[in-house]
């Protein structure tokens, strides 16, 4: 538990804060080379990831058992769902390892969030999200640059059919769009989601906590209902993690499937 | 969503991932508006010094960003 609640002990209450994200493992608070437990957390999950799926694709048969099932069903959902629909029947097979890998991994990361003992969302660490962010934001336009040449990505930006006095605002307004606000969005909504939902699980688990321990009978009515509704927003957390992933993989297939249509 | 047979994906899309993700790509859309257009106004008034432009182009980029959105997703 955080040292927070120790603090609060009888002194009044600490609510949290973004110092809560902080947890540095092995390294010092002011060295750039700590080891914290979100790195160890994104490995743990890279492990997980590729132990679940090696074990699911190891004994492949026509009826599938439990794993497979579940296997496939992950991997029919990116494919079908996801990559099919939005980069086209005809490019989108050398991309699905991309956005399987992005789905998987944010989800397990996100999911990490409500699971007992580890509790702690990876990508609420900004890093994370950004490094996720760099490959879709460089795998959309090199795409669209090889496809296309220079002229002709910049050309693309623009839907054809508008009124010509217009065009050179909305070519700024799709340049913006595209190279700008593009990743910044990407990545804050990953993070912020994740950053928010885990504050939120704190106030009302650590306010339950405090309540209930430290404060009068009064205090610990209020407190046994923090502490229900943190049990719902629990719930209420595994549904926004669960679309945060599936979110950025359906930005990442819509940028890539934009970069490689033909407006004209 | 509910619609009980999968649609096939020539349609335009309508209720299904892609509607969803283009929804979920207006925010860029938006903020790309604001940034670029507020930000030319911004620098306008500094050059002029005048206090106003900021707002008009803050007005101007929001009133782009959604006319693009209608243009791109409302008509076709």
């Amino acid at each position: 538990m955080s040292p927070l609640v120790l603090a609060a002990g009888g002194e009044g209450f600490t609510p949290p804060g973004p110092e809560d994200f902080w947890w540095p493992i092995v390294g010092s608070n002011t060295s750039n080379w700590t080891l914290t437990r979100p790195a160890v957390m994104v490995l743990l999950s890279v492990v997980l990831i590729g132990w679940f799926f090696l074990a699911a694709t190891k004994r492949r048969s026509l009826v599938p058992g439990k794993l497979q099932f579940v296997g496939e069903g992950i991997y029919g959902f990116i494919r079908e769902g996801i990559g099919r629909d939005l980069i086209g029947s005809k490019d989108f097979r050398r991309f699905l390892p991309l956005l399987f890998t992005q789905f998987t991994l944010i989800l397990v990361n996100n999911v990490f969030g409500i699971i007992p003992f580890v509790q702690f969302p990876t990508m609420s660490r900004i890093g994370f999200p950004i490094g996720l962010t760099i490959i879709t934001y460089l795998v959309f336009h090199a795409v669209g640059l090889r496809k296309k040449g220079v002229v002709g990505y910049l050309k693309d930006l623009v839907p054809p059919g508008l009124p010509s006095w217009i065009v050179p605002f909305i070519f700024l307004l799709e340049f913006v769009d595209k190279f700008i606000t593009r990743p910044i969005t990407l990545s804050l909504r990953l993070f912020a989601n994740m950053f928010a939902g885990h504050l939120l699980l704190l106030v009302f688990i650590l306010g339950a906590e405090h309540m209930i321990l430290d404060l009068g009978p009064g205090f610990k009515v209020v407190g046994l209902l923090s502490a229900v509704l943190a049990v719902v927003m629990t719930f209420f957390e595994l549904l926004v993690e669960v679309l945060q992933a599936y979110i950025f993989t359906l930005l990442t297939a819509l940028y890539i499937g934009g970069a490689l249509a033909e407006e004209h | 969503m509910s619609t009980p047979a999968r649609k096939p994906p020539s349609d335009d899309g309508r209720d299904g991932p892609l509607e969803e993700a283009r929804a979920w790509g207006i925010t860029s859309y938006l903020l790309a508006g604001l940034l670029t257009f507020g930000g030319i106004g911004l620098l306008l008034d500094r050059w002029l010094g005048t206090t106003w432009l900021v707002l008009v182009g803050l007005l101007v980029g929001v009133g782009l960003a959604f006319y693009l959105i209608w243009f791109r997703y409302g008509t076709r």
